[in-house]
């Protein structure tokens, strides 16, 4: 029966209170109530995408652990997320797994990064995600349980928890509760997924690993360059610094994207007037104890010999354009934006949304399916495939 | 009356029994590998526990080898070499959320290549590493800790935290105490 077509009348709220409390005794939850995921409900997820509900979208070998379609349905379903979101789930763990970070170790990381998902194109109004005024939230349930869904893929799927696996120093308020529409209808430039290669229409999700998100508030005047320095003062902040190179995800209010667009730049304007100017000097980088950079791959940052006076020099801070992605969100009715601190490298790619399946398959074929694969529910923790992931060597060490 | 849905997929951490390789009653001219798994001062810090281990304990040749990516398992040939090169292995510095449990996989390795292995992490990091001991089939897997923190040291204090640990350690190499304690 479909969600909604039970009279308000018949609903039984005792019912509902003991399956959530169940659901917590079993530790599947992230502090939150967990909607009861039933096979009737998994069904109508498995019955909006055209992957095989045994297919593996993400293994953690090191842990024992794999996570499939079905899998991440029943996460998704407990979330929240109605069962048309979720081709949205699965293309934003799939864009998000293409952040090296989230497969090197980034969920075990003390620094707790949190996913940051951006949605664009039709599937927006369609499914109701919030591009414009409070974007990161809350209120809204596309943008609020897609974020979850990854979330709870991570905690039940791969089985990292904190205290266990997950060993976030402080973590990040709304970790796993960031999504927004990208407000493409208030941008002045094109939107992000059609910056990746996505045809314009065509509905995609972007995703990485934050650090943090900071605001940066400037209605104070019209003069574009002052704006972006600004900006430019808050990217290169020292407590930020951990690596020679930085990455910031600038997500810019309308008000300040149209601001700098009316005043001529372009995107890439903005980007190249980023790397161009967000300099630190080596006295302040002395300062903080991170004017030395080590010649590993990232280049570790740590205090320089005491001996050695600070050179008169200005370092780079953002090394290229792809360290500093930009998107548009938000009301048109204030010129504060925020500086998104990614925890790697964005992949600066999008994936774009599966067409709606051409004949969904019935519950028959589906049960046949899961019978006849020997991965069905979720691998077995013995398995031990070569793990891919784990011994990338662009894996990011922190 | 439907079922309510497992989003663990019915996926447990490991419960069986990894070996674990037996202990030599001493580390008496027997050749220790030091790994070093890349985090800031692992490499120095684990050269300094090499030198006690020489000069204090009377172990003989040090093969060191630096692990490429510190947060996930060292790759499977380096421990092989390692293993092979090695009578006893020592891994440093276990100081972060993943490379915690990546040392006390990578020794979890060598157990089972037959080469007694020697954990150290930072006492900040024993819930991960004791999960990933569980995850390994090896609940209850010891390991050597040292203060928090590691990185940020001056070299003269992470030759104190090496010589304060390596008492610890040899027991965890040698038959002078049980290396695998309760679960």
């Amino acid at each position: 029966m479909a969600a909604g077509a039970v009279p308000t009348e018949e609903l039984d709220p005792e019912a509902a209170q003991a399956a959530i409390e169940h659901c917590y005794g079993q530790g599947w939850s992230d502090g939150l109530p967990l909607v009861p995921a039933t096979r009737q409900l998994v069904d109508r997820f498995l019955a909006c995408t055209a992957r095989a509900p045994e297919e593996e979208i993400g293994r953690m070998a090191h842990l024992g652990r794999a996570c499939t379609v079905e899998l991440a349905a029943v996460n998704a379903a407990m979330a929240g997320c109605k069962p048309e979101y979720f081709p949205v789930v699965l293309a934003a763990w799939e864009a998000l797994h293409r952040d090296r970070a989230a497969k090197g170790g980034g969920w075990q990381s003390t620094s707790g990064p949190a996913p940051m998902i951006v949605v664009n194109g039709p599937v927006r109004d369609e499914l109701g995600f919030n591009s414009s005024g409070g974007a990161f939230g809350p209120g809204f349930r596309a943008n609020a349980t897609v974020a979850r869904a990854i979330g709870l893929i991570v905690r039940n799927a791969f089985g990292i928890r904190p205290h266990e696996f997950d060993q976030a120093t402080q973590g990040l308020p709304g970790r796993f509760s960031i999504c927004f529409g990208e407000n493409e209808e208030e941008s002045p430039w094109e939107p992000l997924s059609v910056e990746t290669g996505i045809p314009a229409g065509q509905s995609a999700v972007s995703a990485t690993l934050l650090r943090t998100c900071e605001f940066v508030d400037n209605r104070h005047t019209q003069d574009p360059e002052q704006v972006l320095f600004d900006f430019a003062d808050t990217i290169v902040r020292t407590g930020s610094l951990i690596f020679r190179d930085q990455s910031c995800f600038v997500v810019f209010s309308p008000e300040h994207a149209q601001l700098l667009a009316n005043s001529g730049f372009s995107k890439a304007d903005v980007k190249a007037w980023f790397v161009e100017h967000c300099l630190r000097s080596e006295a302040d980088l002395r300062r903080a104890g991170k004017d030395a950079v080590g010649d590993g791959p990232m280049g570790g940052r740590s205090a320089g010999p005491a001996e050695r006076a600070p050179q008169d020099t200005l370092s780079q801070v953002i090394p290229t354009p792809q360290h500093i992605p930009i998107a548009v969100t938000g009301a048109r009715n204030a010129a504060m934006s925020l500086v998104c601190r990614v925890f790697g490298m964005w992949s600066n790619t999008s994936c774009a949304l599966e067409p709606p399946p051409g004949r969904q398959r019935s519950p028959g074929e589906r049960a046949a399916a899961r019978e006849s694969s020997p991965a069905g529910r979720a691998s077995s923790p013995e398995r031990s495939a070569p793990n891919e992931w784990a011994s990338s060597p662009e894996a990011i060490a922190r | 009356m439907s079922t309510i849905l497992d989003p663990t997929g019915g996926q447990r951490n490991g419960t069986a029994e990894a070996p674990l390789a037996p202990r030599p009653p001493d580390l008496r001219a027997r050749t220790v590998g030091l790994l070093d798994n890349g985090k800031q001062n692992a490499g120095l810090f684990v050269e300094e526990l090499g030198a006690v281990l020489v000069e204090q304990h009377g172990a003989g040749q040090l093969v060191l080898r630096h692990k490429p990516v510190a947060t996930v398992d060292a790759p499977p040939e380096l421990l092989a070499e390692l293993a092979a090169a090695s009578d006893l292995v020592v891994i440093g510095v276990g100081d972060c959320g993943s490379c915690s449990a990546a040392a006390v996989a990578d020794a979890i390795a060598l157990e089972q290549l037959g080469t007694p292995a020697a954990v150290v992490c930072t006492e900040s990091f024993r819930a991960t590493a004791e999960a990933m001991a569980a995850v390994r089939g090896a609940a209850g897997y010891r390991y050597a800790t040292v203060e928090h923190p590691m990185a940020g040291l001056a070299p003269g204090q992470v030759r104190a935290r090496a010589e304060g640990v390596a008492g610890e350690v040899v027991a965890l190499l040698t038959v002078a105490a049980p290396h695998r304690g309760a679960a």
